[in-house]
């Protein structure tokens, strides 16, 4: 499925397709900034805080900066982001790809000739593949942002040294790494759920069931293929 | 038109269909009907290649739609049109641009061609005020119909429909009826539909199947189906208050 809604990139460009593909950048970007925002905000703080506080023990608690640039770019960025996109938007897609599939909508499709996969999974995957880097870069610089604002009210870190620290220690390949982390999560949160939709069975139980498949299946390949990228870039 | 030669199908461990034999002629309406489970809907996918024979094969004309897959397959489906039993609309589309959809994405027609062609297509079925209108906004028995449009709006050589009654109340249940039988008329098509409603099967049939633990058991013009010898077809008749004496004469019991 994955392969045939690549190849369907190249129908990218008709008019329903773009209007498609914004609705669903829209419905994935905008829609999930607010949880994104909060939680970034609060993983920085928290990072920080932490970070911070076992560094203090050694009076280096003005490198806070570089941790927490760092953990949010390579790490905590994409899987946060990749794992809310995974429950908010992944289960959404699920539900919907599979109330159609119950419904025979997807049949339907199919039998006017308009591939499910280039009408329904290719939009989506072209969303969900500009979108997660998009969100994981914006939810890393709010982390950063939470992490000066700990660093300045509990630790005494002024902000200036926190951004020099943080600019210091980060280099291009942390953001790189990061981005193309995002990148094949979002590959992995729309394929897992659109596979799920379109398997599903059995009414509203089969619906039930493959929201809830595709958010487990989504956290367990994004955690297993996130080691593996890490262990490629890093080790 | 439309030929099954011993299609036999197995489903979940059951075979659904057993070596069946059926062969439907160009501009007839075709009614297949039979208790539940009793492999309609089964005989219907394989028609139009959404189930594949484990024995026998399916001819659309004299292509072979059981060994077709792919573009051909897909060339093929361009011949049909399939009004399902849930419609099966769009639920974020309205009603006019679910009827315009086959043809924005599989023909090069302009915006101002498409929007006559469902304006004639919505007429067709008595909608043409409703176009604008939600799937959510509609009743069943105009969902039914905006699903009629759509399967049309093509202009197929076949239309299949799918228990185009179902759930519905009787009066607009004999209204897709007449709706069913103006299509054929207007537009020559040959049709097959299933349904468990035998006043339907008598109103708009050329001929009728019942289908029977995955066998044809009876095959007939409808005033000679409703004197058939047949214990099964005579216990689904009587179930629905239809006896032998007349072809409209029903007793309740």
């Amino acid at each position: 499925m994955l392969g045939e809604a690549i190849l369907h990139i190249r129908h990218a460009w008709t008019p329903r397709a773009r209007a498609e593909i914004a609705y669903q950048m829209f419905f994935t970007g905008i829609r999930s900034l607010g949880v994104v925002t909060v939680v970034a905000l609060f993983t920085g703080m928290i990072l920080s805080l932490q970070t911070g506080l076992a560094l203090r023990r050694y009076g280096q608690e003005v490198n806070i900066g570089g941790a927490v640039m760092v953990s949010m770019l390579r790490e905590m960025g994409p899987f946060m982001t990749a794992l809310i996109l995974a429950a908010s938007v992944g289960s959404s897609i699920a539900a919907q790809l599979g109330t159609m599939t119950v419904s025979e909508e997807v049949a339907a499709l199919e039998i006017m000739a308009i591939s499910p996969v280039r009408f329904l999974v290719m939009p989506r995957l072209v969303a969900l593949a500009i979108m997660t880097p998009v969100l994981t870069f914006y939810g890393g610089m709010v982390g950063v942002l939470g992490g000066g604002i700990i660093g300045m009210t509990q630790l005494g870190v002024p902000l200036q040294a926190y951004i020099d620290n943080a600019t210091r220690w980060a280099d291009n390949k942390d953001l790189y790494v990061g981005l193309l982390k995002a990148f094949v999560f979002g590959i992995i949160v729309v394929t897992v759920a659109c596979h799920q939709g379109f398997t599903t069975t059995e009414g509203a139980v089969g619906v039930g069931r493959a929201t809830r498949q595709s958010v487990v299946i989504s956290f367990l390949t994004i955690l297993i293929v996130g080691y593996i990228l890490t262990r490629m870039f890093y080790s | 038109m439309i030929r099954l030669e011993k299609v036999s199908k197995r489903l979940g461990g059951t075979l659904v269909l057993k070596a069946i034999d059926l062969h439907v002629k160009t501009g007839e309406t075709l009614v297949i009907v039979g208790f539940s489970g009793a492999g309609k809907s089964v005989t219907i996918k394989h028609m139009i290649g959404m189930l594949t024979p484990d024995r026998g094969r399916v001819l659309i004309g004299d292509e072979v739609i059981s060994e077709t897959s792919g573009r051909a397959l897909q060339r093929l489906r361009r011949r049909f049109g399939v009004l399902f039993q849930s419609a099966a609309l769009l639920e974020w589309m309205s009603a006019a641009e679910n009827v315009a959809l086959p043809l924005r994405e599989k023909t090069k027609m302009s915006e101002e061609e498409i929007a006559a062609a469902v304006h004639e297509k919505l007429a067709m079925v008595g909608l043409e005020e409703d176009d604008d209108k939600s799937p959510s906004e509609l009743s069943g028995g105009m969902r039914k119909r905006v699903g009629l449009a759509r399967a049309i709006v093509t202009n197929p050589e076949i239309i299949l429909y799918d228990e185009p009654t179902s759930g519905l109340d009787p009066v607009t249940s004999r209204a897709i009826d007449a709706l069913i039988n103006r299509l054929r008329e207007q537009l020559g098509v040959t049709s097959v539909v299933v349904t468990h409603d035998l006043m339907s099967a008598l109103a708009i049939g050329s001929r009728i199947a019942m289908l029977h633990e995955g066998r044809i058991v009876e095959l007939a013009e409808p005033q000679e189906f409703i004197r058939s010898q047949e214990p099964e077809v005579q216990r689904f008749l009587e179930a629905q208050y239809i006896t032998k004496h007349g072809p409209w004469e029903r007793t309740a019991r």
